[in-house]
């Protein structure tokens, strides 16, 4: 039997410094989303009882539409009802996010990286790492819970009520449970593949099919026993905010107990398998050594190399934004009657534009989610290039008789190959969905909103790849801040009443909306001169900077 | 005789002491010249500058008279490349590798790829991920060798491998340079060098602090020396010779070693009855590590 040469407290104090990022991250992702939805609720439900009746009865209807991601909402006339819904309803799908992409980085991420067998080398077995990033873990999110919460609170003080403190503390553990047992989960998951990406993917796919076990048990009662699978319906037992609702307790401690169980049984796994394999590995078949380069001729062509290397890649990306504008268009029809209705939700009406309100709305809703997701498209493919100059990669390239502005140019094609892709196919299907809602789409107005979504994605690519010369480990969050804030403006702006000049801020202001009121010329222009100016001076960056140093 | 590699007081200031500072250097076409140094005494920053990676803070280099910062390009035409540290390639196979690598470059023959591939024994049909350390660096070999380049820079290029695959590099680099290419390989592995460099520069801190033959070098200023005394040795004599350090005696055994000239040392030994002498070459280690003695004693003086 070996003892630790590290003790539990160094242990915990390294796994903490690399849990510090994420913190930061997700704190400021919770406190901004909470405090936004909590100082929103007087604009968006009114003051009068007559207004928030009014309210309630919009966004139960709104709410319905969206119970395949939302839980329904119960008492929405009430700041405490609402934020249980709107605040405390979404709050998992960030706070799971984190946890997924936390627990696949620490275990197959580090292992990547040759962190995993520096901390065995140096005494910790696999119970005590997995233990100690655990910890760390949740530590971590108990902070980005309380602020998160404290946000939410400080919100509601500054509009005049206030939040049961209780009931506040209750739905903060219920968070914290459901958030350190989807981490569990993907850790126990990340065990069985081989690399981050794999494990990320695998952990990925596992808590969306627990995520829509639960979601879509609120509408299919078939699937009501086997949502008690998901860890989805034991959060979604506690709604202490909303009136008359109360805390479950026991299915809070079984969340956390099932995340005990969950990690021993991953440190299980960790124990049986080989550092850096994956849990199951097949023995290749003996067959005699390839020594000649690859015939593909996609791999001798830099444009189509990026397209073929990052193809898996780019093709969820494709599926994914297709599928979310299926998803929009279908239930477009339902979003527009609602909005239709009086009350404060009217507002969107403005907002869109004229013309027909089911084009104008359902295009306002979706082209928006479109600039968020096509931002972040953009984000990951200059994470993909960060990570390339980083690696080594870049100085292997530039040994090769290449100049050097030649792969900012290829970047750039490859960006437009991708977006092209990714709009031109998430358009067809939005086009698709929506004639067959009977919404009367056309062609041109698609493409007026469509089109300059590839300026728009270029646009945030070209400051990023500014950005990756400059400062490049801050390259993501920097870029990520500015989508993030870009579409609370565009999207909450207005019914917040905030001034012109903070909605011109918005990135997202340049695009418009080009579906109901035609391309905003000057803001594509802006957007175009921008693509322009930032890969030219990534380019002449790129012919300045050093290589490796 | 023509020179491949010409640096004239090239520096690279990363400031607080840090960097290449005035770097004189000339190689010749066809020579292998081994650039020794322990980490961080510049030798990266050298090649770095040398692959127009870098750029200079003051002086200049050339490769074949072409300018390293102005024609990298051209230089790069004409040069093979292992850097120190190893690229990330992720999930692409190592025969995808070879092949976008190629097409970057062009000019790449197959063949060479399958005899240096073969010579290796590495396959590569693998992911670069499942790749061990070893066969990363085999990549990186072939990647540099498989266009057969006029000039090769190598920068620490065995790193990872077993003592086999060691002896095959050695073995591809001197058929490189019976074809007539110039090689430029840094180390801190004296062995490595000693076995294919026809000169070295030893650099640190940033200084290259001498360029001499491997010939040279082991001639020059070390020697270890074991003395067998009829009688009792006369170590008092020995201990005020000038060069004489490291003095142990047992019996009537002496060891020690000699640096520098060897006539105060056989002066002093005239009139004694020596049994036996051995005397022999120290590695090129030892002569290193002389170097660096010599001048901490130069500073400290």
């Amino acid at each position: 039997m070996t003892t630790s040469t590290l003790k539990p407290a160094e242990l915990l104090r390294l796994a903490w410094r690399l849990q510090r990022r994420g913190l930061v991250g997700m704190t400021a992702v919770g406190v901004a989303y909470g405090a936004i939805q909590a100082s929103a609720y007087i604009s968006v439900a009114g003051t009068t009882a007559a207004e928030r009746a009014a309210f309630g009865r919009q966004i139960a209807a709104f709410g319905a539409t969206y119970s395949y991601i939302l839980p329904l909402p119960v008492r929405p006339d009430t700041i405490s009802g609402y934020l249980q819904w709107r605040a405390y309803g979404a709050l998992p799908l960030l706070f799971v996010l984190w946890s997924l992409m936390s627990a696949s980085g620490a275990t197959r991420g580090d292992e990547d990286r040759g962190l995993v067998a520096q901390w065995l080398a140096a005494g910790a077995g696999a119970a005590g790492y997995l233990a100690s990033r655990f910890v760390a873990f949740a530590l971590a999110a108990a902070i980005a819970v309380t602020a998160t919460s404290a946000a939410i609170a400080g919100g509601v003080l500054v509009t005049g009520s206030a939040l049961d403190a209780v009931a506040v503390v209750e739905v903060s553990l219920a968070l914290l449970a459901v958030t350190l047992c989807c981490y569990a989960i993907a850790a126990l998951v990340a065990q069985v593949p081989g690399s981050r990406a794999a494990a990320a993917g695998a952990a990925a796919m596992v808590l969306v099919v627990l995520f829509f076990l639960e979601s879509l048990s609120r509408t299919v009662p078939g699937l009501r026993r086997a949502a008690r699978l998901s860890p989805f319906y034991y959060y979604d037992r506690n709604t202490p905010l909303t009136p008359g609702s109360t805390w479950d307790p026991v299915a809070t401690v079984g969340l956390l107990a099932a995340a005990i169980v969950l990690m021993v049984a991953a440190a299980a796994l960790m124990r049986a398998r080989d550092v850096g394999a994956p849990l199951w590995q097949r023995s290749e078949p003996a067959r005699p050594a390839l020594t000649a380069a690859s015939s593909n001729p996609l791999l001798a062509l830099p444009v189509t190399e990026a397209l073929y290397e990052h193809r898996r890649g780019l093709l969820a990306w494709i599926a994914g934004t297709a599928l979310a504008a299926a998803f929009m268009a279908s239930v477009g029809r339902q979003i527009v009657d609602v909005v239709r209705e009086p009350g404060a939700l009217r507002s969107y009406l403005t907002i869109a534009g004229h013309g027909d309100p089911y084009v104008a709305l359902t295009g306002f809703f979706w082209f928006g989610v479109a600039q968020l997701l096509l931002a972040a498209f953009a984000i990951s493919q200059v994470a993909i290039w960060t990570g390339e100059d980083s690696s080594g990669r870049l100085e292997v390239i530039f040994s090769t008789p290449v100049r050097r502005w030649r792969l900012v140019l290829e970047r750039f094609l490859f960006l437009l190959a991708g977006v092209v892709a990714v709009v031109g196919i998430s358009s067809t299907a939005y086009f698709g969905v929506e004639r067959s809602q009977g919404i009367a789409l056309k062609v041109a107005d698609l493409s007026a909103a469509a089109l300059p979504l590839v300026p728009f994605t270029l646009a945030f690519a070209s400051v990023g790849a500014l950005l990756a010369t400059r400062v490049p480990r801050g390259t993501t969050a920097i870029l990520g801040a500015l989508a993030f804030f870009s579409y609370l403006a565009t999207q909450l702006g207005p019914l917040l009443k905030w001034p012109q000049w903070a909605l011109d801020l918005s990135v997202f202001s340049l695009y418009g909306t080009p579906i109901s009121t035609g391309v905003n010329w000057s803001g594509t222009w802006i957007l175009v001169a921008v693509v322009v100016a930032g890969f030219a001076a990534g380019a002449v960056l790129m012919q300045r900077r050093e290589v490796g140093s | 005789m023509p020179v491949a590699i010409q640096a004239d007081r090239l520096t690279k200031d990363y400031g607080a002491g840090r960097g290449l500072f005035e770097l004189d250097l000339e190689v010749a076409k066809g020579e292998v010249f081994g650039f020794l140094g322990p980490n961080g005494a510049g030798k990266t920053t050298t090649i770095r500058l040398l692959m127009g990676m870098i750029r200079p803070s003051g002086g200049r280099a050339t490769v074949f008279g072409l300018d390293c910062r102005r024609q990298s390009v051209d230089v790069k035409r004409l040069a093979g490349y292992v850097p120190g540290e190893l690229p990330e390639f992720g999930a692409l196979r190592g025969s995808e590798i070879v092949r976008y690598i190629a097409g970057l470059r062009g000019g790449v023959d197959g063949v060479a790829v399958k005899r240096i591939c073969d010579r290796f024994d590495l396959d590569l049909r693998m992911r670069f991920r499942q790749y061990s350390r070893g066969n990363k660096q085999k990549l990186a070999i072939v990647l540099a060798f498989m266009h057969t380049p006029r000039l090769l820079i190598l920068d620490e290029p065995t790193g990872g491998l077993d003592p086999l695959n060691q002896q095959a590099f050695y073995e591809l680099c001197a058929e490189a340079r019976s074809s007539g290419a110039t090689i430029f390989l840094s180390s801190h592995v004296l062995s490595e060098v000693e076995h294919i460099s026809d000169r070295i520069g030893i650099i640190r801190a940033g200084r290259l602090i001498r360029v001499a033959a491997l010939h040279d070098l082991h001639e020059m200023h070390v020697r270890h020396v074991e003395l067998e005394f009829a009688g009792t040795p006369p170590l008092e004599r020995l201990r005020g010779v000038p060069g004489v350090e490291d003095l142990q005696a047992t019996e009537r055994t002496v060891r020690c070693t000699v640096r520098g000239g060897f006539a105060p040392f056989l002066q002093a030994l005239a009139g004694m009855q020596v049994a036996n002498l051995t005397s022999h070459e120290p590695s090129l280690e030892e002569v290193f590590l002389a170097y660096y003695r010599d001048d901490e004693h130069a500073e400290a003086g």
